[in-house]
Parts: structure tokens; C-alpha cells; sequence
């Protein structure tokens, strides 16, 4: 989140974010993961996900942001999601099978570990969650990176007329002091 | 290399293989080695050329594999003769063209102080187009044909505005691409319609049943349309002289042996169906003769060297397009040997216009004369070629008038007229062309130019001539290709004779003619320049020209009424969208169903969070302050989610609250970001007085409409179940158990894909936005 420097951050706004990043990325990820089974997709997975990274940012400032990786790598992770389903949608073609077909087919038992069931659709599912997670920080984290930039190039600006300022004193030229 | 097991090859696979190799290859040079992208063109044209020749050693071919089977379209080429005669055209007078294009782009960049490195761009559309043209002779599916029609168009787009900095550049392209590319639609609503009279795509199954069904002549007719544009047929044909802005050698390969043939090759191979209506074989006739006449009388008038060749382009494909019309075998083997014949001489007259003006730095006759004396080797190849042109004995032009005439005398007097008049312009205006650049008082001093930019029309000059002796590898090609057209085996003969059956007295005749119209071109000068005129002040380009204003005034006022403030950005999108809705409410069958229910206990939570929904919907309208307002509108968000919740739709509440929760987050972020004082600013502004009637108006309709749509809706049980409830036997059977996952990730995966496809799009987008541009 786009955050000015000088505001005050609330310590228990910070211990609240720090405390849900875990178990909020949890509930995401099983979300994905179980979404076949279960209410939730990797859409809503992918979102909450993001929130609870965004949380960081709104309550550490934007340079937290910055320092997590997740949220660093955001729009590599959109790609990565995109090429994930779209392999996934079009692998089937190397099988001589149509786009999306999906694997196992209809009705042939499924291999599981616990709940989890090895199935191409929560392939698809995680690339929708990459590609929606990593719209959501990637956005955010471009918006603030500009702002930092733009506030550093101000920042240059104005040292460099208070420099041209001083000069022009020191050189006592009363036209530029004016 | 194993020649031998070349053969074990399919052609038609080869073929298409090797040509759409070319420009990814020139691609790849164009990024690694810049400086050897003409040389690698050279090379990889070169192949398509041979590999073009080989497939004539070859047995027909076909290629027949699924594509969307399941909606009747398959991956189907066939190479038949004439596929092969376009197919070695386009390859051939491509290789020429290269040869020639090597010497003349580097300098024509050089003279616009260019960068090397955009030559790439050049030879890599130029043999993107020579490839299209090959998958399009060869295709047989219409859908493909469709496919490699307007690649070829957007390849010629690149093409034509290759000097993007010059505007006139630019708008040729714009026109070439809307007048091609508009018309091309005509060629896929043609192709719809035949499927749905025929059940297939495959354009061989079609006309193999020999007879039109129902509306097939009107999808045949729009068919011939897109064909008539491309070959840059009356009324359509305005686009071509213009397209002469862009380099010679796009000129050179375009305008004679790929963009114009692709139209009369479309007709040729659509003309087992043409030949069935009379009406469109009429239509072919008037337009094709008109074409003629038109090209050929602006062609007299025209000083610059480049528009002399555009007119008559038109004309000569008017000749084709004449003889098509006919409707008889003799017309369709006229028809396919004329544009094997024009092909090879009408692109040694555009590289000599290039040639010329490359040495002379001048583009009007009236500049340039006397040539001859110091570009020997130009005048005599591009002589041939004219004399290839006007049909002069000796050369293969010589008989392409020959089928001509023959073809027109059989169908009676008054063809045989029309046909020397219109041949006698052609004599005329090329006699003129090569007369005056070549004889004459010497009016600009030539520079030595590159001997590529003068072999090229050498070589094509001695094919011009030796064509006129050695009939036999150019018939053999024609015959190949005719039969397909024609759909019975046809041998035409040709020869010389010395005596005085019909075509020799009207090749005698025409020749006459266009002597005298040659030398008596001062008395008629006024009348044909009045027309030419009479064709700019009124015709189909200024009709284009008008069109095109009058939409761009029209959209500007539209956008200037649409961002002029925030109501009427919010009025534009709320009134359309009530006005249609609106209509369709109207006319929507059973829509008059509007009941009130029975107000039952259970619904009593759903009514409470409704009337949340409204009461801060109503709130975000009263309240000022920015940060109010978002919190309102999340608020309409959740409580929206709690009726989802209560209706049982678990799914559905919880993508409603994550995205309502991100979607408050990025509002308020937004709102940090924005100045304070503009904010406070904002708050202050109220709404003019006389706009609100307006405002309220608008709103109204706009809210009233959703309402009836959402009455109506909730008032019949949801249509189409039968689909849910095949979806819901379906999920167990697919691993699932969560119906809305398995729709989104399975049966309708699709729409998924597509949409997470946008998203990274945009993100793209944002972040390149955000790293060009500034915040604020």
C-alpha cells in the first residue's frame, strides 16, 4: 500500500498483520487446494492471499513490501500462473487430445493424499490463484514504487534549487535571489 | 543430402513449411546480424522458389488434418495446378523482387538517414506475405483461406506504410488495410453462409455437389466481392494507386504477382460455384470491363511513373476479371494464362520505374527521357517487357492477348470491340510509359545505380521474350491451373499464324488503335484528364475519404461529449446501457411476466441485508467526503455478499467479500494517494443547476430499467436447467464436489482462461504505464 513516510504506524495494527500472514496464506492456499471439494477457488484464494500481504504493506509502510519476496516477485508469479494453466490447457493437444482435457479422465479413480486428489483442474486452479495473487500485489507494488521514485526525484529537485539558491547568493547575483 | 528420400515427403507440407520459414528466419537475422538480413532473404526465397519448382515433380498433394473438428474445420490443403502456378508466382517474382529489393532498400533507407537495422521489418513482411500467399493458394478449408486472406492483408499493411514517417505513407496503408480487410469479412460471411447451406467448410465437398442451394449464390457473390477488392476492381479500386507510396519493390511484388493475383486467384478458385449464377458471371463482366476502361483512360493521364503502373494494374486485372466473366473455358484459360504472362511483366515495369528513379532522383515522365543511351541493359529488358505488355509477337504477352481476343470474339461482335478498345488503351499508355523514359532529348543525367537494381528487369525482359518462343513450361502451367477452375481437363494451344481468323485481325486492330491514340494524344489529353477529374471530385475515393471524416467527427464529439466531467462519463455509460437493456426487455418473448411472490418467513433475512444494501446505497448518493463515500460503497458490497449467504450461495459470498474487501482496499490507497486540497475541492463542487433535470432523467431510465430487467429475471425460474443439471451429474464423475469450482476450472474452463488472460495482460499494462508516464 502507498504509505507516507511520516505517518504513524499502530503497534497493534502491526501485530495483527504480522500475525495473520501465516495462518492467512494457510487458509488460502487450502482454499485452492481443496476448492473441488469444498467452498473456494483459487479466485478467492488468490485474493485473500494478497490481502493478507497488503496487510503488511499498510502496516509496516510500503518498504515492507519491497523486502517481502512474494510481493517483490508478484508479476514474475502472474506469469508464472498464466504458463501454468495454459500448459495445462493445451498440453492435452501434445496427446492428441482436445484443449482442456482434463486428467484423469471421467470416472478412473484419482490418486489422493489425504484430502488432496492429484487432478489437472488444481494445476489450473493454482496457475488462476498465481495469476490473481500476483495481479493484486503486482499492481499495488507498481503504484507504490512509482510514488517512491517520484518522491525521490522531488526530493532532488528541491536540494538541487536550494543548492542553485545558496550559489546564487554566495555569487550575490540579485536577479536569481529574487 | 538424400534426394531420394525427398520424395517420401509430402509437397504441400514441404512447401508451406519452407515458405513460413522464411520470414521467422529473416526475423531471427533481423535481431542477431542485422547487416546479412538481404542476403539471408535472398537465400530463403530462393528455397521457397525451388522448393515451389520441385513441387511440379510432384504428384498432387494433399493435407487433411483435424483442426476444430467438432465445428466442421480442418487443417486442409490441397496442392493442385493451381495452387502451384500462384504458389510459383508468388515465390518466383518474390525471389526477383528480393535480388532487387537487397540494393534498394539499403539505399532507400540510407536516403530517409535511416537505421540498417529496419530492414528486417521489410524483407520479413515481404516474405510473410510471399508465405501467406502460399497457404492461401493451397488451402482448401474457407476458414483457413479466410485465415492466410487476411494475414496476407495485414502483411501488406506493414508493407505499404513501410515509410511510417511519411503521413501520406500511413494513410495508403490505413486505406489499403479497410478496403481489403472490410471486404475481407464479406469473404468469412460468405463462408459461413456456405456452411450453413452445405454443413462443411471444405470448399471441394461444396462444389463437388454442382449446384447452388438456397442462398449460396448471395455467399458466392459476397465471396467474389472480397476477391473484386483485393484485386482492385471498380469502385473498389482506389486504394492501389495510392498504395504507391510505399517502396518500389512493395510495389513491384504487390501490384503484379501477390496482393491484386490473390484476388483473381480467390475467383478462380471459388469458380466452380461463380460459373453456376449467371448473375455473378454478369457482374464480372461489368465490373471487369469497367475496370479496364477506367484503369486504362487514368492510366494515359498520369505523369508520375509509379501511378502510370497502378492504373494499369487495375486494367489489366479488369482483362482477367472480363474474361472470367465470360463464363466459358475459354475465358477461364485466357483468364489464368494472362496473369501468369502480366505477372512476369508488369513487375520489370515497376522495378524499372524504381530503377529510374533511383538514378535519375526523379519520379514524372515529364522529368526523365532519352534514357536509352546510358542504361542500355534497363531499356532493352523493360522494353521487352512493354512489348510483352502490348502484346507484340515474340514475347509470351503476345498470346495472353491471343486467349483474349479469342475468348471475346467467340461470345460476339460487340466483344470483339470492347476487347480491342480496351487492349488499344493498354498499347497506348505503355507505349507512351517506355517511349518517353527511354527515347527522347535526355532530360536528367542518370547516375550509375547497382546492377541488382537492373538484372532483375533483364532476366524477366529475356523471360518475356523467351516465352515467346518456348510455349511449352508456360502452357503446361496454365492447363494445370485452368482444369482446376474449369473442373475438366483443358489444353489450350497457342502459336503463331499467318492468316486472318479473328484475333490476329483484332491484335492488328488494336495495335492500330493504340498508335493512333498515341499520336493524337494532345486533342484528347483535356477529355480523359476531365474524366480522371470527374473520378476524384465524385468517385468512390472521395466517398472513402468522406466516410472516414465524418465517422472521426462523429466519434470526436461523442468522446468530447463522454469526458467533458464525471456525470457525463457516468451518464454515457448508465443511458446506452438502459436505452438497450430497455429494448431488450421489449422484445424479449414472455417478458410481461412479472409477478409479486408470496412473501414467505425464510426470506425475512434476505429483505433485512436488501434494505442495508439500499440504505447505503443511498448513502454513498447523500454523503461528501471521499472516505464516506467508500466505506459506503463497501458497505453496499457486504451486505450484498450476507443475501448471497442466505440464499446459499457459499461460493458466490465468499468471492463477493474478498473482492469487496480488496476492491475498498485499492480505493482508499487511491484516495491517499490524491493531493489533499483537491480532494477538499471536490467535496465543495456542486452540480450545475441546469443539468440535474438531465441528470435525474437519465438516472431514471437508466434505474428503471434494471429494475424491470431484475423483476422480470427473478420472475421465472432460471432457463436452460438442463444444463446445470447435466453439470451437476457430471462433477462426481470429474473428481469434484464443489459445482461452481468445477464449471470455472472444467466444463466452462474457457471462460477462465480467457479472463485470467486479461488480468495479466492489464497488469502488464499498469506496470509499463506506470514505469513510461508519471503518477501525477
Amino acid at each position: 500500500m502507498p504509505v507516507r513516510e511520516e505517518r504513524h504506524h499502530g503497534g497493534m495494527l502491526q501485530s495483527i498483520a504480522r500475525i495473520l500472514l501465516v495462518p492467512g496464506w494457510i487458509i488460502a492456499i487450502a482454499m485452492m487446494l481443496k476448492g473441488y471439494v469444498d467452498i473456494g477457488d483459487g479466485f478467492s484464494g488468490g485474493v485473500i492471499a494478497a490481502l493478507v500481504v497488503l496487510l503488511q504493506g499498510l502496516a509496516f509502510g510500503a518498504d515492507e513490501l519491497e523486502r517481502i519476496p512474494a510481493s517483490r516477485f508478484a508479476p514474475v508469479l502472474t506469469i508464472v500462473g498464466l504458463a501454468l494453466a495454459l500448459g495445462t490447457v493445451f498440453a492435452p493437444l501434445l496427446f492428441g487430445k482436445a484443449l482442456f482435457t482434463h486428467w484423469p479422465p471421467m470416472n478412473e479413480p484419482a490418486t489422493h493424499f489425504g484430502a488432496l486428489e492429484f487432478i489437472t483442474p488444481v494445476l489450473f486452479d493454482i496457475g488462476v490463484f498465481l495469476v490473481v495473487y500476483g495481479f493484486c500485489v503486482g499492481a499495488v507494488v507498481a503504484v507504490a514504487r512509482a510514488e517512491t521514485r517520484q518522491a525521490r526525484l522531488r526530493e532532488r529537485a528541491r536540494i538541487q534549487r536550494r543548492h542553485d539558491i545558496e550559489r546564487s547568493i554566495h555569487t550575490e547575483n540579485p536577479e536569481v535571489t529574487s | 543430402l538424400d534426394i531420394g528420400s525427398l520424395a517420401n515427403f509430402n509437397p504441400a507440407m514441404v512447401l508451406l513449411i519452407v515458405a513460413f520459414a522464411a520470414p521467422s528466419v529473416v526475423a531471427l537475422f533481423g535481431a542477431l546480424r542485422p547487416t546479412w538480413v538481404p542476403n539471408v532473404a535472398i537465400v530463403m526465397s530462393a528455397l521457397a522458389f525451388a522448393v515451389a519448382l520441385w513441387t511440379y515433380t510432384r504428384p498432387d498433394a494433399l493435407v487433411l488434418e483435424d483442426w476444430a473438428p467438432t465445428w466442421g474445420m480442418f487443417f486442409h490443403l490441397e496442392l493442385d495446378g493451381l495452387a502451384r502456378m500462384y504458389a510459383l508466382l508468388a515465390t518466383g517474382i518474390g525471389l526477383v523482387v528480393v535480388v532487387y529489393a537487397s540494393r534498394y532498400i539499403p539505399l532507400h533507407l540510407q536516403h530517409a538517414q535511416r537505421s540498417a537495422g529496419e530492414m528486417a521489418r521489410f524483407f520479413g513482411f515481404l516474405l510473410l506475405f510471399m508465405a501467406s500467399m502460399v497457404g492461401l493458394v493451397m488451402a482448401q478449408d474457407m476458414i483457413l483461406i479466410f485465415l492466410f486472406w487476411d494475414l496476407t492483408a495485414i502483411a501488406s499493411y506493414f508493407l505499404i506504410g513501410y515509410d511510417r514517417s511519411e503521413e501520406e505513407s500511413r494513410s495508403a496503408a490505413q486505406m489499403a488495410i479497410l478496403v481489403t480487410a472490410i471486404s475481407a469479412v464479406f469473404l468469412l460471411i460468405g463462408a459461413v453462409m456456405l456452411e450453413f447451406e452445405y454443413g462443411t467448410f471444405s470448399l471441394p465437398e461444396i462444389i463437388a455437389t454442382g449446384e447452388l442451394r438456397g442462398n449460396a449464390a448471395a455467399a458466392v457473390l459476397l465471396v467474389t466481392l472480397a476477391a473484386l477488392a483485393k484485386s482492385a476492381q471498380v469502385p473498389m479500386h482506389f486504394w492501389l494507386p495510392r498504395a504507391m507510396a510505399a517502396p518500389t519493390p512493395v510495389s513491384a511484388y504487390l501490384h503484379s504477382a501477390a496482393m491484386v493475383a490473390a484476388g483473381v486467384f480467390l475467383i478462380g478458385r471459388f469458380y466452380p460455384l461463380i460459373a453456376l449464377s449467371e448473375m455473378i458471371l454478369n457482374i464480372l463482366l461489368v465490373i471487369g470491363y469497367a475496370s479496364m476502361l477506367v484503369g486504362g483512360i487514368i492510366a494515359l493521364t498520369r505523369n508520375v511513373l509509379k501511378q502510370i503502373l497502378a492504373y494499369s494494374t487495375i486494367s489489366q486485372y479488369g482483362y482477367v476479371v472480363f474474361m472470367f466473366g465470360l463464363g466459358t473455358d475459354a475465358g477461364v484459360a485466357g483468364a489464368t494464362f494472362y496473369v501468369l504472362a502480366h505477372a512476369i511483366v508488369k513487375s520489370a515495369l515497376f522495378l524499372t520505374a524504381g530503377a529510374v528513379t533511383e538514378a535519375t532522383g526523379k519520379k514524372t515522365l515529364a522529368d526523365v527521357g532519352g534514357l536509352a543511351r546510358s542504361m542500355p541493359a534497363l531499356a532493352v529488358g523493360s522494353g521487352l517487357a512493354a512489348s510483352g505488355l502490348i502484346a507484340l509477337p515474340f514475347t509470351i504477352g503476345f498470346f495472353k492477348d491471343e486467349l483474349f481476343f479469342a475468348a471475346e470474339s467467340d461470345r460476339g461482335p460487340l466483344f470483339a470491340v470492347l476487347a480491342v478498345i480496351g487492349a488499344a488503351l493498354t498499347f497506348a499508355y505503355i507505349t507512351r510509359f517506355w517511349l518517353q523514359t527511354f527515347m527522347g532529348p535526355l532530360r536528367t543525367e542518370p547516375r550509375p545505380i547497382s546492377g541488382y537494381l537492373v538484372w532483375p528487369v533483364v532476366l524477366l525482359g529475356i523471360i518475356t521474350a523467351v516465352g515467346g518462343f518456348w510455349t511449352e513450361p508456360f502452357v503446361r502451367i496454365a492447363n494445370a491451373a485452368t482444369s482446376v477452375s474449369a473442373m475438366t481437363d483443358i489444353h489450350i494451344k497457342i502459336a503463331y499464324h499467318l492468316d486472318t481468323r479473328p484475333e490476329n485481325l483484332m491484335a492488328v486492330a488494336t495495335w492500330t488503335l493504340g498508335t493512333v491514340i498515341y499520336l493524337t494524344r494532345r486533342s484528347w489529353w483535356p477529355l480523359a484528364l476531365g474524366i480522371a477529374h470527374l473520378g476524384e471530385r465524385f468517385g468512390p475515393s472521395h466517398m472513402y475519404y468522406a466516410g472516414l471524416n465524418n465517422l472521426n467527427e462523429f466519434s470526436d464529439k461523442i468522446h468530447s461529449i463522454e469526458v467533458r466531467d464525471l456525470r457525463s462519463r457516468v451518464a454515457t455509460i448508465l443511458l446506452p446501457a438502459g436505452v438497450l437493456v430497455g429494448i431488450a426487455v421489449i422484445v424479449t418473448p414472455n417478458s410481461n411476466s412479472f409477478e409479486i411472490g408470496a412473501l414467505e418467513q425464510g426470506d425475512l433475512p434476505i429483505i433485512a441485508m436488501l434494505i442495508a444494501t439500499a440504505v447505503s446505497a443511498f448513502v454513498v448518493v447523500v454523503v461528501r467526503d471521499h472516505f464516506r463515500i467508500a466505506i459506503g460503497l463497501s458497505s453496499v458490497g457486504y451486505s450484498l455478499a450476507a443475501v448471497y449467504a442466505f440464499m446459499g450461495a457459499p461460493n458466490v459470498t465468499v468471492v463477493a467479500l474478498v473482492v469487496e474487501t480488496i476492491l475498498s482496499m485499492f480505493i482508499i490507497g487511491m484516495l491517499v494517494l490524491m493531493p489533499r486540497p483537491i480532494l477538499r475541492f471536490e467535496t465543495q463542487v456542486r452540480a450545475e443547476k441546469r443539468t440535474i433535470p438531465r441528470d435525474a432523467i437519465i438516472a431514471g431510465i437508466a434505474g428503471l430499467m434494471a429494475f424491470f430487467v431484475a423483476w422480470g429475471a427473478l420472475s421465472r425460474p432460471a432457463p436452460s436447467t438442463e444444463v446445470i443439471d447435466s453439470f451437476a451429474v457430471l462433477t462426481p464423475a470429474v473428481h469434484g464436489k464443489n459445482i461452481v469450482t468445477v464449471i470455472l476450472a472444467d466444463f466452462r474452463g474457457f471462460d477462465t482462461m480467457g479472463e485470467i488472460t486479461v488480468i495479466a495482460l492489464t497488469l502488464l499494462g499498469i506496470i509499463s504505464l506506470l514505469r513510461s508516464g508519471r503518477l501525477r
